[in-house]
């Protein structure tokens, strides 16, 4: 498997997954894991920062439509973070790339995939790979956590 | 009725609940196409009811200053509005059609979130202010059209009288009070001129309650839906006046029978062709109790049936909160309130704190948007934490 790993924070609302997962990973891309959330509102970025750094090629969380969120402003507060990440990381050199905001609802899955394979061809023509490190980063602890927050 | 029969009533309840969850996001769907989904209008049925509710208001002020409530001038001076005053007659056409917007925006908002869930566990109580603000809506339609005291207006009043002495024992006193005496006079105008205005004002009250455990609620439709639906309104009022039923005013001696329909408001009025008053009485209170049930009686399976995740009520951890207020923002139902602080957190970031975050756990319905809020790892659901979700990623990252 030459494909590097992708992984995707899915809402339990959203896209139907039954018909397109197999064993925790998409059937047409099995280099794209999925971790089933309550509500895409739930992922906390420094998971997302942390999924890089463990060595995937890209993270993205997947809500339902937008201005439909079965909880209402889930989606919405999501789009917002993933853009400070994106913008955090971009100082660390991080492709904005790497990091990508679905939103489809339950009977979307064909649409849901098709932005999946272009997010997962994105990365691929992307030049250098992720830098992997160790070992958890210090940013993961609550005071460092606080001070990236604030810059 | 035995168990066996229960299940299988709920179930074939669920079923259909399940193919309406499916119609409806189909919908969502094709609609989508068509619209970017900031622009849906099912997603702002809400806001276009309230958009309605407030042209409502905006002309009903004006009509008011206009109408002489009393059984010789009232006709009489709605005439006199429609015809002479400038743009009074559109005036009166944009309440008319404005207020059938507002049956039908409201009836949508109900169907839809009756249909995709948004009433069940912590989220009853907009659903229950939504029921009250529906029966006030319906009584302030009805009693609209009784104001203008032409032969429908009578007609109506004559069932509603037939409605109220139907319900036993208090149906005498009703008629009494409705009425203000023992048949209709100059009194009972001024009462329904009140009982159009005063529930009408109500709605605002209800409204308040209705909002009051959301969070940045979309209370008005994106710009574009708000011109269109006032355009709309006005043009209705233009292409088709509300005077070209022509019903000639009411008179003592009139005993009319019929009356052109308004299916918005007059749907229960039309049942009583088929059904005696007081059947039509307890079919507008089973229905109005049965939606007050929804939210407790109808869950359709168990969560576990359902496959919703139980991830249980968000917990703050004490020793990490360093009372940002950012899961207080943040949360969607108001289910987080700030504390002043009872002493400081453990962590050096929640040192020198001054609040501390607290989850009323009859609000929490359990979606962890406040766990995505807190930079400081101080909120975890307590079925889903936050090692697990890393063991997940762990996991993902080595097979």
């Amino acid at each position: 498997m030459t494909e590097p790993t992708v992984v995707g924070f899915i809402c339990d609302w959203s896209v139907d997954l039954k018909p397109l997962t197999e064993g925790g990973h998409l059937r047409e891309l099995p280099h794209v894991r999925i971790i089933r959330v309550p509500c895409s509102g739930f992922v906390r970025p420094s998971w997302l920062e942390e999924t890089l750094t463990r060595g995937a090629a890209g993270v993205f969380v997947t809500g339902c439509p937008y201005g439909d969120c079965l909880n209402r402003e889930g989606n919405f507060l999501m789009r917002d973070r993933i853009e400070q990440l994106q913008r955090r990381l971009q100082r660390r050199r991080v492709d904005p790339a790497r990091l990508g905001m679905l939103a489809f609802g339950l009977h979307d899955g064909p649409g849901f995939l098709a932005q999946v394979k272009a997010f997962v061809e994105r990365i691929a023509s992307l030049p250098a790979p992720a830098p992997a490190r160790g070992g958890r980063p210090t940013v993961a602890q609550p005071a460092a956590a606080s001070e990236g927050d604030a810059s | 009725m035995s168990t066996a029969t229960t299940d299988q009533a709920t179930g074939r309840y669920a079923r259909s609940m399940t193919a309406l969850l499916r119609g409806t996001l189909r919908l969502d769907v094709w609609i989508n196409r068509v619209y970017p989904t900031d622009f849906n209008p099912l997603y702002y049925t809400g806001g276009l009811s309230n958009l309605f509710l407030l042209t409502l208001v905006l002309s009903g002020i004006f009509l008011f200053f206009y109408y002489e409530a009393s059984l010789g001038s009232a006709f009489a001076s709605i005439q006199y509005l429609t015809e002479r005053v400038p743009y009074g007659g559109v005036i009166r056409g944009v309440h008319r059609y404005a207020a059938d917007g507002f049956i039908v925006g409201i009836l949508l908002h109900l169907f839809r979130n009756w249909f995709t869930d948004r009433y069940l566990f912590a989220r009853d109580n907009p659903w229950i202010s939504g029921m009250f603000l529906l029966l006030f809506a319906g009584f302030v339609g009805v009693t609209g059209y009784q104001l203008v005291w032409d032969e429908r207006a009578q007609l109506l009043t004559t069932l509603v009288v037939a409605m109220l002495y139907s319900i036993p024992a208090a149906g005498q006193g009703l008629v009494h009070l409705l009425l203000g005496g023992v048949g209709v006079s100059d009194t009972t105008l001024v009462r329904l001129l009140y009982l159009h205005i005063g529930p009408a004002s109500a709605l605002y009250v209800f409204l308040w309650w209705h909002y009051l455990r959301l969070r940045h609620p979309k209370i008005w439709p994106p710009g574009v839906w708000t011109l269109f639906c006032v355009g709309l309104v006005f043009l209705l009022a233009g292409v088709i006046p509300v005077t070209q039923d022509a019903i000639p005013p009411s008179a003592p001696a009139a005993r009319p029978t019929q009356f052109p329909m308004d299916v918005f408001f007059m749907l229960p009025f039309w049942l009583m062709n088929i059904l005696p008053a007081g059947g039509v009485v307890a079919l507008l209170v089973l229905l109005f109790v049965g939606g007050l049930a929804i939210p407790y009686l109808s869950r359709r399976e168990t969560p576990a049936q359902m496959e919703v995740r139980h991830a249980g009520v968000a917990q703050v951890v004490d020793g990490n909160c360093t009372g940002c207020e950012l899961c207080y923002y943040d949360c969607p139902y108001n289910a987080i309130v700030m504390v002043p602080s009872p002493g400081p957190g453990l962590t050096k970031a929640a040192a020198n704190r001054t609040l501390l975050a607290v989850v009323i756990e009859s609000r929490c319905v359990e979606c962890g948007i406040c766990i995505g809020a807190c930079p400081f790892e101080a909120l975890e659901l307590p079925k889903l934490m936050e090692r697990d979700v890393l063991n997940q990623v762990n996991l993902a990252m080595q097979t």
